[in-house]
């Protein structure tokens, strides 16, 4: 933790007048925002001007990182600034890992961190301290289970994702679990995962079903995931100009369904071609159990009078075909 | 052990290597290095960690040795109890849903077992009319560790003596020498996973192969034991109809059908958190092919026509061979049972009924 002597010299740093130039480009080490919408800050310094300086740490070399404020400085460039005044700490007083621990704390503070964040946030750690202190000290503070597995998860999501895979998991686009996946994957599958993904809208259960589809179907195929892709059929369903991406997107989960479970959705084209060849009376539906799993079918019948009910039921009863119901892979009798 | 299996270091939580189990048990591993637990070994966990069944990890179990097998309502259950010896399993069978089952690593041996024995054998003298059916096969392999565990010294005797209870030693090795080195038989079953020559091969991944297995089963057979046999899990794959019969044939050419107490089914199913693991853990896995949809307990198993078709070919099979080897379904539907084997034991209790009987034929 950062003691009160080191919190007085942050406190009683210089605020130096600083080119925005000479500040180190990137975000650098001690940095952890990602996927931030910068909109409100370029508001508010637009109306008001730069409230807090940003915290700097100047190596023996005289260069300028940033050790808190790397979203204002971002801010400050798009609005042209020139030059922005900052607490600059020369790096013999405060040292890289003090940096870090003060940026954490103090985001740890005002805010919450997205996914990736938190994955920059313990890979930056894990350079510095051991695991096992992170897993019992930080993580907590990340609302993350001290568990080894997660922290590995987290670290791996930083070093690992593509950039375009990161914003739209910190924007909450790709979920945490998908992600997972996503990471298990080599780039070339990952990224021909993730486009189909960022371009159709899929709900996180959707997603994890998408992905579950492709890996089998590849698998079960004896080809790759890309390959399966660009599959003109599948191509066609993800890109159809006559549907909304709602449509494409049920429309691409569908088809794969179909090829993954030939044999259940036989079956169930078979049942609705029986109970639709039924002429049942309106107000009258059959339905099969959830994938045919429990043993019986369910007959609903609305109705608003006994009368229209002993009709409805006699109606039923005069239905020819009724016999042809049931296990739709069965011998029809 | 088999040749297969490698340990390459033991771990002793804190306090266990006083208790006199776990002594002989470091005797028997002395070449191995051995070291602590350290407090961070609570963070990991159990999920894809492969080489930790290769580590051998003795602790005291807190929680209670006698459990019942976790069926569930909606399906029907043999009402097996488990004796919780340990947990994991060296053999490493890609489906095995240990692997999702368990979050905590390495191979995890109760060090507390023989003092824990005496409250379970309480209950059990304390319930003459019930028998007991008792395994110790679901949480790990019987016989794969017996060399170093020698849990078969201890169980067989206390087992043995009694009238009310059966042991079932379930494994996929041949592991027999400390079972036949006893001279206890009574109220013990030996019992053998089966599967198809291509499962046993490509997806079991380091234990003994299928002849290896009825070998053994043949000599426990020969010197007085009662086998039992478990098609569990049955797999869709290319070829399983001539793969399963395969296996039936060598059946038939190394065992007696007459001393076999049963033989179950049970379709490959799992919970939905297994199959990531699966995938991550055997790349080149045929288990995950068949078409699964949920089941009524969540789990994902087979469509239903491929579980019927698969559990009436085994049936007819076995019926050229025996009609009395006492078949049932592990965790299936009162439909799949008339359909399949031609009657049902209609719920979990009908089920306990009937292989209690076959308990009772078999030992009296």
């Amino acid at each position: 933790m950062v003691d009160k002597g080191k919190s007085e010299r942050i406190a009683e740093a210089p605020v130096r007048r600083i080119l925005l130039g000479d500040i180190e480009k990137g975000p650098g080490p001690y940095c952890m925002s990602f996927g931030y919408d910068l909109q409100p800050l370029l508001g508010s310094i637009k109306a008001v001007g730069l409230m807090n300086s940003p915290v700097l740490r100047e190596d023996r070399g005289g260069a300028l990182r940033v050790i808190a404020g790397y979203r204002r400085i971002h801010a400050l460039r798009s609005l042209e600034y020139g030059e922005v005044l900052c607490r600059v700490l020369p790096e013999s007083q405060f040292t890289a890992l003090d940096a870090l621990l003060y940026n954490f704390h103090d985001n740890l503070a005002t805010r919450r961190f997205n996914d990736v964040e938190k994955g920059m946030v313990l890979k930056h750690l894990s350079e510095w301290l051991p695991e096992d202190q992170i897993i019992e000290e930080h993580m907590p503070l990340l609302n993350l289970p001290s568990h080894r597995p997660t922290l590995s998860l987290y670290i791996e999501l930083e070093a690992r994702l593509e950039d375009e895979v990161k914003v739209d998991l910190a924007r909450g686009n790709v979920a945490l679990r998908t992600a997972r996946m996503l990471l298990e994957m080599d780039r070339r599958t990952r990224m021909s995962v993730f486009r189909i993904l960022s371009n159709l809208m899929f709900n996180v259960n959707q997603q994890l079903q998408f992905i579950d589809y492709v890996t089998d179907i590849a698998k079960i195929e004896k080809k790759g995931v890309p390959e399966l892709l660009e599959d003109p059929v599948l191509v066609e369903l993800c890109t159809g100009d006559r549907t909304n991406r709602p449509q494409r997107t049920k429309a691409v989960l569908n088809f794969l369904r179909s090829r993954r479970l030939p044999t259940l959705k036989q079956a169930e084209r078979r049942f609705h071609e029986t109970v639709g060849s039924l002429n049942l009376p309106e107000g009258v539906s059959i339905k099969a159990p959830p994938f045919f799993e429990a043993s019986q079918y369910r007959l609903e019948v609305l109705f608003e009078t006994g009368e229209e009910l002993r009709r409805k039921i006699v109606h039923l009863v005069e239905t020819e075909g009724l016999l042809a119901l049931g296990d739709p892979w069965r011998e029809k009798p | 052990m088999t040749g297969k299996i490698r340990l390459k270091e033991v771990v002793v939580e804190k306090g266990a290597q006083r208790d006199a189990f776990a002594k002989s048990i470091l005797d028997r591993v002395s070449r191995l290095p051995l070291r602590r637990a350290s407090s961070s070994e609570k963070n990991l966990d159990g999920n894809g960690l492969g080489d930790s069944k290769e580590i051998l990890y003795l602790l005291p179990y807190r929680g209670e040795f006698l459990k019942p097998c976790p069926g569930t309502r909606e399906y029907i259950c043999c009402g097996y109890q488990i004796l919780n010896v340990g947990t994991n399993c060296p053999l490493d069978c890609s489906y095995c849903i240990l692997q999702a089952y368990f979050n905590l690593p390495y191979l995890r041996i109760f060090v507390n077992l023989e003092e824990e024995l005496d409250p379970i054998f309480h209950r059990i003298d304390a319930h003459p009319e019930k028998i007991f059916r008792i395994g110790t096969g679901e949480f790990t392999d019987s016989l794969a560790l017996d060399e170093i565990t020698r849990w078969t010294d201890l169980l067989l005797p206390l087992f043995s003596a009694r009238k009310n209870v059966i042991l079932e030693l379930k494994t996929k090795t041949d592991q027999i020498g400390r079972v036949l080195d006893s001279n206890c038989r009574d109220r013990i079953v030996v019992s053998w996973s089966l599967n198809s020559p291509y499962i046993v091969a490509h997806e079991e991944h380091k234990t003994a192969g299928l002849k290896a297995r009825l070998r053994a089963a043949r000599q426990c057979q020969s010197e007085g034991f009662v086998l039992g046999f478990h098609f569990d899990p049955l797999v869709f794959h290319r070829g399983w109809r001539e793969g399963y019969l395969r296996t039936l044939d060598l059946m038939d050419k190394y065992l007696d059908p007459k001393k076999i107490i049963w033989i179950s089914f049970g379709a490959f199913r799992f919970m939905p958190a297994l199959k990531w693991i699966i995938r991550k853990r055997h790349h080149a896995t045929c288990v995950l092919d068949g078409e699964f949809v949920v089941g009524l307990d969540g789990k994902m198993r087979y469509f239903k026509p491929i579980r019927l078709e698969m559990y009436s070919f085994m049936k007819e099979n076995l019926d050229k061979w025996s009609d009395d080897l006492g078949l049932y379904l592990c965790m299936e539907s009162d439909e799949i049972w008339r359909k399949t084997l031609g009657w049902s034991p209609n719920n979990t209790e009908g089920l306990r009924r009937y292989l209690d009987g076959r308990v009772l034929r078999f030992f009296g």
